[in-house]
């Protein structure tokens, strides 16, 4: 209770100091039709400064308080704080931390995520507004279940760390060392549970809409694409597409924690990746054509494109990367729309300072988040609640509010197959973001992606791209369409190829499907305002017949190459599927020694020179370079030469060229574009290989006397600069190996 | 109040000495030192991350110091850069490797996680041989959690030798690593974890079990699930008998779904559901 009156008295306290700035007046303002509002208390903390942190347990501040779900009413600075959850639930609940929650749509339920204790992880729980009560809800122990909403047709959505796939790990986020978690559902008495499939990185925030679907902010990491973006997907985990942020639209690095405004609108907070504790800037997305009715309310639901998407930065002043927010601009945690004038009012969650993970480590402080009401016409906050020693985030009125409707399932095993993924488009030339000359595409390659979690290096190469296994090349039809089954709940990427075996195009993101999911698009990234009636039954490609990848139904960690030619060839393992190439046909001219065939160049930073020199024979890089960032992994000299430096690791070293050229001979995702490729000259691949060469002339090797490449050697180097120019495959996977 | 002062001191001078940096340019071996003298472990943390692929041979015994922090998440974070720069991780091993022959406790500690966070296949057997020897329940706690991080089934006898430990801590961690392990098939490990003195390792067992599909268990989670005077024995136990399907379980569960523990009565209707 003594607790309870040090909120009362600082929340009328900063009341009293805004008062004279114009604020409304709370019984006619956002919040007049309003009885109480919901409140989730967490104690502050400093250990969630990544945008994927989801395992932080605090469960007691200095003084000895607890997280909690409140309710305070009248939701006003003055009003009564009551605790709702968990003190009436029994002594296991003593210590609970609670991560987020969901209102039921009749408002007489809440989905929670709690954990219990230190060693426990964080589970599922409704909390029965009605008596206090509190229900577990089933879910696997060991793993944890956080972000939970309400879905039509009593089902709960979630995000986890459970694994869909059997046997496998899940997958591990590379830079802040944690696994990743995926989108899941189950029914609200425990009963059902399904896993989505799974992306290569993070999928988190989970929001419905108002039309029945789902947005999250997905991960996206694929070589040089790094970045959180909204994604739309069914309440079944099928149809994933893209919302908001990939097509240069994006206000930030990051957009998350997104929530409906109006049909088309949302707010969402735009942030950095890491060391802002999830805090950022509040944005307005409006993705469809813009509309105002005659009570001024602002939707955006017709039309709705993510090319096409604007937003409205609300807070222009709050930092959209990962620099420390000054004092009186702070960062904001969530936002929760209290109507849709074009200007509208939020519940916001808000916190002054330096919100930056090092900066409050570095003082020995945390991120004071408290409740406010803000008005963006007036660019006014209103405190509510602001408990010092709790983080008082995802405030919303308790009140009803209409359930979607429930969105029609794409599952459908008799198309796709058991166990399989259906996926293909009516015509790949019909595309947004890039234009093909007719006939220019022969195929659609498709590969798997994966990462560390299945015992690799930290990295694949210096290029920063993530494994890669290809599943295989399924041709275009005369009509544009495509069509292949693959492996479910995999991460997947796509490439248009052309007849040498060549990317003309690659899909900048993975994507994934559940078993039985159909996911075939209009074309490749068409354009999304037209109207493409998507079916797939009239399509050559389904004439056909789809093409069949996987079809020895081998797991993942069987999915390799037996022998490097056209047809076998999953991953590029530099030193089994390049090297032995280099080694019988190069390395007699390309061996290190300064000269024509061999260029040199030297860079600095000031302290300490290095000079390299060309060289395709495969032993380990000289310690001078291996203690380099990114050049230190166990590459080979070979690898080091064709695929060049760690870019980054040199910028952020200082690092100078004196003289000479720093080149990448191949190029991640564009073979076509290599100067190694274009020098070799490659032969035809498809549908047949041939001695018909992709460039003029007949290529180096036959300028310099030597001994031409074989087909099935000119496309494993072009895959491995398709694939990202990665020197560690699965092929090269050391858990292949006993110790 | 008395530190006020001296906070928003520290972070003037954090926010000033970063602005290179926050400018875009990463980290340094600087703003690391500075990191370390704050005493933060996300300070430090955020510092080693942004350092991840840089060039900095200042960094190196800067960093090389924090595997011996004696916070995990500080000795992790130092692991994982050595990861991205294995020339340099495998000088260090060789010193780590001796350590878990013939360290104290503290010194096991650190090259168990140096060794897991680094992802050191190589140093499975150095883990096996430490496991046999008497490094203290920190130490053993180590040498799971890096056979757990490395996920190979060369570390297997290394979980196996921690379920029989006399620390329920050690024998916890160790049952719960166990599924972890990548391409591991046979749960029955569980089995006998089920009949532990200690509630918490009951209760891991009770989940692993369910999630490898160990249907010798069946019998013994019937009477967990009814018997065991923890509700979360009893609450794991439900739900693993709701994992398994096994018809026979439907008494036991009907019993556990009027049990008194509300963590237990919700999951064990559920997995009634599921029963076949």
């Amino acid at each position: 209770m003594k607790q309870l009156m040090k909120n009362f008295a600082l929340g009328t306290t900063l009341l009293a100091a805004v008062g004279g700035c114009g604020g409304n007046d709370q019984a006619s303002g956002p919040l007049g039709d309003v009885d109480a509002v919901i409140i989730l208390q967490r104690p502050s903390r400093n250990d969630m400064g990544d945008i994927f942190q989801y395992t932080s347990y605090v469960p007691t501040t200095p003084s000895g308080e607890h997280a909690r779900l409140v309710k305070l009413s009248p939701p006003t600075a003055d009003g009564t704080l009551t605790p709702i959850c968990c003190d009436k639930a029994g002594a296991e609940y003593a210590n609970i931390d609670i991560s987020g929650y969901d209102l039921s749509f009749d408002a007489k339920d809440i989905v929670f995520s709690g954990k219990l204790a230190a060693n426990q992880a964080y589970g599922l729980y409704i909390l029965h507004l009605e008596n206090g009560a509190v229900d577990k809800i089933p879910t696997d122990p060991d793993r944890d279940y956080v972000s939970p909403i309400f879905l039509p047709g009593d089902k709960i959505m979630f995000t986890t760390n459970a694994v869909v796939e059997a046997g496998a790990p899940q997958h591990q986020d590379e830079y802040e060392r944690g696994t990743t978690i995926q989108i899941g559902r189950i029914n609200k008495d425990g009963t059902s549970e399904e896993l989505g499939p799974r992306n290569l990185s993070h999928r988190t925030f989970p929001t419905l809409m108002s039309d029945g679907h789902v947005m999250i902010t997905q991960w996206d990491h694929l070589g040089t694409m790094n970045a959180g973006h909204l994604m739309f997907m069914n309440q079944d985990m099928t149809q994933l597409r893209e919302g908001f942020g990939k097509e240069g639209t994006a206000a930030s690095n990051s957009t998350l924690k997104a929530r409906e405004i109006a049909p088309g609108r949302f707010v969402a907070i735009a942030t950095a990746r890491n060391r802002t504790i999830q805090a950022g800037a509040l944005i307005d997305v409006r993705l469809g054509t813009v509309v105002t009715d005659s009570k001024g309310n602002v939707s955006a639901y017709d039309k709705m494109s993510e090319a096409t998407a604007t937003y409205k930065d609300l807070t222009p002043d709050v930092p959209h990367g990962n620099e420390p927010s000054a004092e009186t601009i702070g960062r904001y945690y969530d936002a929760f729309p209290l109507n849709a004038k074009d200007k509208p009012d939020f519940l916001v969650s808000w916190a002054d300072g330096p919100v930056e993970s090092s900066v409050l480590g570095s003082a020995g402080l945390s991120a004071n988040f408290g409740v406010y009401v803000f008005d963006t016409e007036k660019g006014q906050r209103r405190p509510l609640v602001d408990d010092p020693e709790m983080w008082d985030i995802f405030a919303r009125p308790l009140q009803t509010r209409e359930a979607p409707p429930i969105v029609a399932s794409s599952l459908d095993e008799n198309l796709a197959g058991a166990g399989q993924t259906l996926i293909g488009a009516m015509n790949v030339y019909d595309s947004s973001l890039k234009s093909f000359n007719p006939g220019e595409i022969y195929g659609v390659r498709v590969s798997e992606g994966f990462s560390s979690e299945e015992g690799f290096p930290r990295m694949f190469g210096t290029t920063m791209f993530e494994g890669m296994a290809t599943l295989g090349v399924a041709r275009v039809q005369g009509d544009g369409s495509w069509a292949a089954k693959v492996p479910a709940n995999v991460p997947l990427r796509i490439q248009t190829v052309d007849t040498f075996g060549m990317s003309s195009f690659s899909e900048p993101v993975w994507f994934s499907g559940r078993p039985g999911e159909n996911r075939f698009c209009g074309g490749c990234h068409e354009n999304r305002t037209k109207t493409t009636v998507i079916d797939p039954g009239i399509t050559d490609a389904l004439a056909q017949g789809a093409t069949v990848f996987n079809k020895s139904n081998a797991v993942r960690s069987d999915r390799l190459s037996t022998t490097y030619t056209r047809d076998q060839i999953v991953g590029v393992a530099w030193d089994k599927a390049i090297q032995p190439i280099f080694d019988n046909k190069c390395v007699s001219c390309h061996n290190g020694q300064p000269g024509a065939a061999n260029p040199t160049y030297t860079l600095t930073d000031g302290v300490q020179t290095l000079s390299w020199t060309f060289d395709l024979r495969g032993g380990a890089l000289p310690a001078e370079w291996a203690e380099l960032g990114g050049g230190d992994a166990g590459f080979s000299a070979s690898y080091f030469s064709v695929a060049g430096p760690d870019m980054e690791a040199l910028e952020k070293g200082g690092f100078m060229v004196t003289a000479g050229t720093v080149k990448q001979y191949l190029l991640p995702e564009d073979a076509r574009n290599s100067e190694m490729i274009k020098k070799l000259n490659p032969v035809k691949q498809f549908p047949t290989q041939t001695s018909e060469r992709a460039f003029a002339g007949n290529g180096h090797m036959a300028a310099q006397g030597g001994t031409d490449l074989t087909a099935d050697e000119y496309y494993a180097l072009i895959l491995a600069a398709d694939n990202g120019v990665s020197f560690f495959s699965r092929e090269n996977n050391p858990h292949r190996t006993t110790y | 109040m008395k530190n006020i002062a001296k906070k928003l001191a520290a972070v003037a001078f954090v926010v000033l000495a970063s602005s290179t940096a926050f400018a875009g340019k990463g980290g340094s071996a600087t703003n690391i030192r500075d990191a370390i003298a704050s005493h933060s472990s996300d300070a430090i943390i955020a510092e080693v991350e942004r350092a991840e692929s840089l060039g900095c041979p200042d960094c190196i015994q800067l960093v090389t110091n924090l595997t011996e922090d004696n916070r995990y998440e500080v000795r992790e974070v130092a692991g994982w850069w050595f990861a991205k720069r294995p020339v340099l991780r495998d000088q260090l091993i060789v010193g780590f490797e001796q350590d878990l022959k013939s360290g104290d406790t503290t010194a096991v500690r650190n090259a168990a996680d140096f060794i897991g966070a680094s992802a050191s296949l190589k140093s499975l057997p150095a883990l096996r041989e430490a496991i046999t020897r008497d490094v203290g329940e920190d130490g053993k706690l180590a040498l799971v959690r890096a056979v757990k991080t490395l996920a190979h089934t060369s570390g297997n006898v290394v979980l196996t030798t921690a379920m029989a430990d006399r620390s329920p801590a050690v024998r916890a961690a160790a049952i719960k690593a166990w599924r972890d392990i990548l391409d591991q098939k046979d749960g029955s490990p569980a089995l006998a974890l089920l009949s532990d003195s200690d509630a918490g390792v009951r209760a891991d067992a009770a989940t692993v079990a369910g999630a490898m599909n160990v249907t010798s268990a069946v019998a013994t989670l019937e009477n967990l699930v009814v018997n065991d005077a923890d509700s979360t024995v009893r609450s794991n136990a439900a739900w693993a008998l709701g994992k398994l399907h096994s018809t026979s379980s439907r008494a036991a569960l009907t019993l556990a779904s009027g049990d008194k523990s509300s963590l237990v009565r919700g999951v064990a209707k559920a997995a009634l559901a599921q029963l076949h």
